[in-house]
């Protein structure tokens, strides 16, 4: 695994076999899974970092037990495609953060199960030269007093491709639901293509959902800006592309990774 | 220092500028007023290098130097500042991170050492100071929820740390209460030496009590159609521009 030495440090607990209950208050490390099921015990607080260095189609799934906090960190450094199911039981908290740095294909399911739940994604994908990624999150609200928020960030230059699909979805009777879904996108040349389908399927009448979307380009004001301070176009650009991914990896809940991935998307955005 | 002449600018097909001419020398603070629409701002951007306008005849010289041949950038290394009207806010990046590369880049610019992280926080906080800008801002993202008394006086703290030869301050005093303006202003004064020149576009007279200008242009229609001395600006206070458009404007 070149490049990825920094996966073998100490502070990271390597998980072996198909399934796993994490229970300690440490760092997890899945190295290049293919199929695994992970849960954490009750009330456990503890921390996953998911790492795939290799192509590869991926099946995970993670349960969540009644008052466990679970922090993960995806990072995609090679091209797969995955199928992520996060189930959350009553009073947990999920707090998921994934990066694609080339090309890949994610599908996240998160079931709110039980009352109290609490799931935060962030997303991020950077797609150059003929790159293609793609995120969807679906979020089932299918139990009352829930509450939800994901961000997904894209960015994507050449002629690289990008794709968000979200979905909220509030069953009947999961009332007082709280849900937040955003997407926020940049574009960097004309031929790159950024897609976003933020949807909200509600049945239930007493939530508080929203949902946006946008695609853009970098801000010109903001580049002159800059530059009027006497940065350069080239500095410019970056600072502020480096002001659109940073946050991130800043708040990204496996604190130990944090400095790890924002070098690696810094490095990615040089690349793009 | 800086010597406009028979400055023409546009913006598609719209000619705004339509032949200015203005001297500043080091030592002064020239205010330049007139209507809505006169071609104000669009003299500041145009100074600036604001792509959006094309300049199609006159020349601008900058201590020496042909001003509009100068990118964005080196233009400000070389000494000119704008305070912009509406500062673009810039999320996630900090203003300390931002104000360390503008100072580093103008410092490599001029052949100087850079700042050490102490000396560059020494530096932060001395300056927040001359417009009691809060320290606590500088963590936060350029502008982002900055309140509009915020946002100019970032304005002006950005001018003390770069301590530029020329600054052009645009309608730096739109949108403040009293006491904010009365800071800016002081501030602004304060950072004027001999060796420096302000150029404060305003529409108002108010912000003349504080910054008291040497010489006071009149802008019409793309054009500086009168000069004066402080004086001008009590009486366009008073009467209005109407006196003089009848009288200068016809063109």
């Amino acid at each position: 695994m070149e490049g990825v030495d920094w996966m073998r440090d100490a502070a990271f607990t390597p998980l072996c076999g198909e399934r796993a209950t994490l229970a300690a208050d440490r760092v997890y490390l899945l190295a290049d899974p293919e199929k695994y099921a992970v849960e954490t015990a009750a009330g456990a607080r503890t921390q996953l970092l998911i790492v795939h260095t290799r192509p590869a189609s991926v099946t995970l799934s993670v349960s969540v037990a009644e008052d466990a906090e679970l922090a993960v960190a995806e990072i995609f450094l090679a091209e797969a495609f995955a199928d992520f199911s996060i189930r959350q039981h009553g009073q947990s908290r999920c707090r998921m953060t994934t990066v694609e740095l080339t090309s890949a294909n994610v599908k996240y399911g998160i079931d709110l199960d039980g009352a109290g739940a609490r799931s935060e994604l962030d997303g991020l994908f950077l797609a150059g030269g003929k790159e293609h990624c793609e995120v969807a999150v679906r979020v089932n609200h299918n139990v009352p007093d829930c509450s939800s928020r994901s961000l997904v960030k894209g960015v994507a230059g050449g002629d690289a491709k990008g794709a968000f699909r979200g979905l909220v979805y509030v069953a009947p009777d999961a009332q007082r639901t709280d849900a937040q879904q955003t997407s926020r996108n940049i574009e960097l040349t004309p031929t790159a293509r950024i897609v976003t389908k933020p949807q909200l399927e509600i049945y239930a009448d007493d939530v508080k959902c929203s949902h946006g979307a946008a695609v853009g380009q970098l801000d010109d004001d903001a580049i002159l800006y800059m530059r009027q301070r006497g940065l350069s176009e080239v500095q410019a650009r970056r600072l502020q592309l480096e002001g659109f991914v940073g946050a991130i990896a800043a708040q990204c809940g496996v604190e130990a990774v944090r400095d790890r991935l924002y070098e690696l998307i810094v490095e990615k955005l040089e690349r793009m | 220092m800086l010597s406009v002449k028979n400055l023409h600018a546009s913006v598609g097909d719209k000619e705004i500028l339509r032949g200015i001419d203005l001297e500043v020398k080091a030592g002064e603070v020239h205010a330049i007023m007139g209507p809505n629409g006169s071609g104000k701002s669009t003299l500041a951007s145009v100074l600036a290098g604001n792509g959006k306008f094309t300049v199609s005849e006159g020349s601008v010289t900058f201590c020496g130097r042909d001003l509009l041949s100068m990118p964005i950038e080196e233009r400000a290394r070389a000494g000119l500042f704008l305070g912009f009207q509406y500062p673009v806010e810039i999320p996630g990046v900090s203003m300390a991170n931002f104000m360390k590369m503008a100072v580093q880049e103008q410092r490599r610019y001029r052949g100087e050492e850079p700042l050490t992280a102490s000396q560059f926080l020494r530096l932060m906080k001395e300056k927040s100071a001359v417009v009691e800008l809060d320290p606590k801002l500088m963590s936060r993202s350029v502008n982002e929820g900055f309140s509009g008394g915020e946002k100019k006086k970032n304005e002006i703290f950005q001018m003390a740390v770069l301590e530029p030869r020329l600054a052009i301050l645009d309608e730096t005093d739109s949108g403040l209460d009293i006491d904010a303006l009365r800071i800016v202003a002081t501030g602004v004064t304060k950072l004027h030496t001999a060796e420096n020149a302000t150029v404060v576009i305003t529409h108002y007279q108010r912000l003349l009590d504080y910054i008291v200008p040497d010489v006071v242009h009149v802008l019409y229609k793309g054009r500086i159609i009168y000069t004066g001395d402080r004086t001008l600006a009590l009486k366009l206070e008073k009467e209005g521009y109407d006196w003089l458009i009848n009288e200068y404007g016809a063109c």
